[in-house]
């Protein structure tokens, strides 16, 4: 009760005219951001932060937050209309958004999905943040080492549900996702490690060329088939309305929402977790459970288990932020280096001693969900314009935006060469059946797993006993070695079984 | 679109990429054990540790998908298909004389006009929609410091 109280005194110190018009101010540019491939979330803080400058540090924060929680609306946009992810949580969304938009002819019900997972997934995180905020953070701070590992792990495993019917595959691009990852710096000692003597390789490969050319200079390539298409016919379904989801599409989104927007808060919740890795959680659990559709061909419960679980991220994180002063995140630290910068000491005492600031930056975040939701509903007539653009115009122009997205990223053509090369490499592995995802998720995951498995080895003196000592860790390792003897296990009953059918014929 | 290239089986491009892998594994097997280390008996892991674990069993998954590469059919990479990676490349070294922006721009007027066939209006009305996305968002307001090629900087200097 007291917390609800709390959020409404929030409110109160929301609802001036300089913080409302921030929060549409930031919910507005966020979308814009989010939806400019190659920008992303922490770019797009870290950019606008000067723009706060001139504002009082509630005031600003207030945009600054309501601009990182639209972004999370806009990385869809590009993902699901031209299949070039706005921002890194959106990769999973442009695998089931891109086929609803295109294939099924369905591009305004895939935008609404997405808007509506998004809002649900950030109001079941707000509403945590809201009640369990400080309770929260002190659960993430339980994870050590070896519950993050053994949580990794299963993360890891759980790469089986992409990659379908042919596990090696999988497994054969996780492993080098993972070693691609390694290249750059140790992340532990700081040392050079598998840069060939080359200064640009030093920092490693950088995760958004990497993410537009293997997503989205590839689909430019592919596309190259298809140009001769006639344009497809969108038109009749320009309006908000022809947008519509019908009681059967809700049905389909609300479970997986619901239930990746509570699994994201958590996600988000845990240091270093953040929204992409949120975002592949949401999807490969939602691959556990029953989709009308097989995944990756267009489904409503793809588009939504991702897009709720990151949002629902983008809302948890503010726990460990606001209550520990431990970001969860790249933008999480960008935020915390502007609370500093205005004098403020994120931490247990935040709470009590900046309560005005505490309750009035969750308050906004409450107000940036119903304003992103807005705007991001309004603007999909002019968005799905887009797909009736024939695809030979489209051809050039999403190579412009692939060059000038990976560019602007790394301010040097770096960037652009890390995307040409990984866009050739997503086109053969397309062409040779071999799904780019696992290699994005085992990019995305690697340096966490690096991390927390040597600290683990390190604490145990390279025991393993430390993996199943605490509950935590023991309960993950025990999912992670059934998913892991799962496809054995299967392969060998299904074999038994299919020498006992072939005995009884 | 995929599925019509399509082809026969047996040793071909197919086993391209485990043999590209076992090959990336092999090195960083081996630099891993001769320059980063495994294990360290009071600091623990080494730098090496983790790619080293990595690596083996990559050696292992390339082999077994080797193996595995002859049972599928073999697909044809269409010379069109290259073509926007040519673009990309053409348009780096552009970059390097004319500056990013130009570049970008010229790119897209060659593209439309001579390998599309597209009218001159259409063609201009393209760039132009395209240049204004990079100019407005990412030079004017990002203020994203594309380069500006040895011409304008012999110009200025």
């Amino acid at each position: 009760m007291e917390n609800i109280n709390m959020l409404l005194q929030g409110f109160s110190v929301l609802l001036t005219w300089q913080n409302v018009f921030v929060t549409f101010l930031g919910a507005i540019l966020g979308l814009i951001v989010g939806a400019m491939p190659g920008i992303g979330s922490l770019a797009g803080v870290a950019l606008l932060l000067p723009l706060t400058y001139s504002f009082n540090p509630t005031t600003a924060v207030i945009m600054l937050g309501s601009l990182y929680y639209a972004n999370m609306f806009g990385g869809a946009f590009s993902a699901i209309l031209l299949n070039i992810p706005g921002d890194s949580p959106a990769v999973m969304t442009a695998l089931d958004g891109y086929p609803m938009a295109t294939v099924k002819k369905r591009p305004g019900q895939a935008l609404l999905v997405s808007n509506f997972s998004s809002f649900i997934g950030g109001l079941i995180g707000m509403i945590i943040l809201t009640f369990t905020g400080p309770a929260l953070a002190n659960i993430g701070l339980k994870f050590g080492p070896s519950e993050m590992t053994a949580l990794l792990l299963v993360a890891m495993t759980s790469i089986g549900w992409l990659v379908g019917e042919n596990p090696s595959k999988g497994l054969l691009l996780t492993l080098f996702g993972i070693l691609l990852a390694c290249m750059g710096m140790d992340t532990l000692t700081g040392s050079p490690r598998y840069d060939f003597g080359n200064e640009y390789l030093l920092g490693g490969i950088p995760f958004t060329p990497f993410v537009i050319g293997m997503v989205g200079f590839s689909q430019v390539m592919i596309l190259m088939d298809e140009r001769l298409v006639k344009a497809k016919e969108v038109t009749e379904k320009l309006t908000i309305r022809g947008s519509l989801l019908t009681k059967h599409d809700l049905k389909r989104l609300l479970p997986p929402a619901l239930r990746s927007g509570v699994l994201g808060t958590f996600m988000g919740v845990l240091p270093g977790a953040g929204a992409t890795a949120a975002s592949f959680m949401g999807y490969a659990v939602q691959k556990s459970f029953k989709s009308e559709e097989p995944l990756g061909s267009g489904a409503v419960e793809g588009i939504a288990s991702c897009e709720a679980a990151n949002n629902g991220a983008a809302a948890g994180s503010f726990a460990p932020l606001l209550a520990l002063g431990i970001p969860g995140s790249g933008t999480g630290a960008v935020l915390l280096g502007g609370l500093m910068l205005w004098g403020l000491n994120p931490g247990p005492l935040l709470f009590t001693n900046e309560p005005d600031f505490a309750w009035g930056l969750i308050a906004s975040l409450f107000l940036a969900n119903v304003v992103a939701l807005m705007c991001a509903w309004g603007v999909i007539p002019l968005l799905i314009k887009i797909l009736s653009v024939p695809t030979r115009l489209i051809i050039p122009c999403i190579t412009v935006i692939c060059i000038v997205g990976s560019y602007s990223t790394s301010n040097s053509m770096y960037g652009v060469l890390v995307m040409l090369i990984s866009g050739v490499l997503g086109y053969v592995m397309h062409k040779f059946r071999y799904p780019a995802a696992p290699v994005l998720l085992a990019f995305v995951l690697a340096p966490m797993l690096e991390s927390n498995m040597r600290k683990s080895f390190i604490i145990s003196r390279g025991s393993l006993d430390i993996f199943f000592d605490s509950p935590l860790s023991l309960a993950f390792m025990t999912i992670f070695i059934v998913i892991l003897l799962f496809p054995a296990a299967r392969a060998v009953f299904g074999s038994f079984a299919r020498t006992k059918m072939e005995t009884a014929k | 679109m995929e599925n019509a290239a399509a082809k026969t089986k047996g040793f071909g491009l197919n086993q391209a990429i485990p043999l590209a892998t076992a090959a990336m594994a092999g090195v960083f097997l081996w630099l891993g054990l001769s320059q980063y280390g495994f294990w360290h008996d009071s600091k623990g892991p080494m730098s090496g540790f983790f790619p080293i674990v990595i690596s083996s069993a990559l050696l292992l998954v390339s082999i077994a998908t080797f193996f595995q590469s002859f049972s599928e059919k073999r697909p044809t990479l269409p010379f069109l298909n290259w073509l926007p990676a040519f673009g990309v490349v053409l348009t780096l070294g552009a970059t390097l004389l004319l500056g990013m922006v130009p570049s970008l721009a010229l790119y897209v007027v060659l593209w439309l006009r001579l390998f599309e066939k597209y009218d001159w209006k259409t063609t201009l009305i393209t760039t132009a929609v395209i240049m204004a996305i990079v100019i407005g968002c990412f030079v004017i307001w990002l203020g994203v410091p594309f380069p500006q090629g040895l011409i304008y900087e012999a110009i200025t200097e």
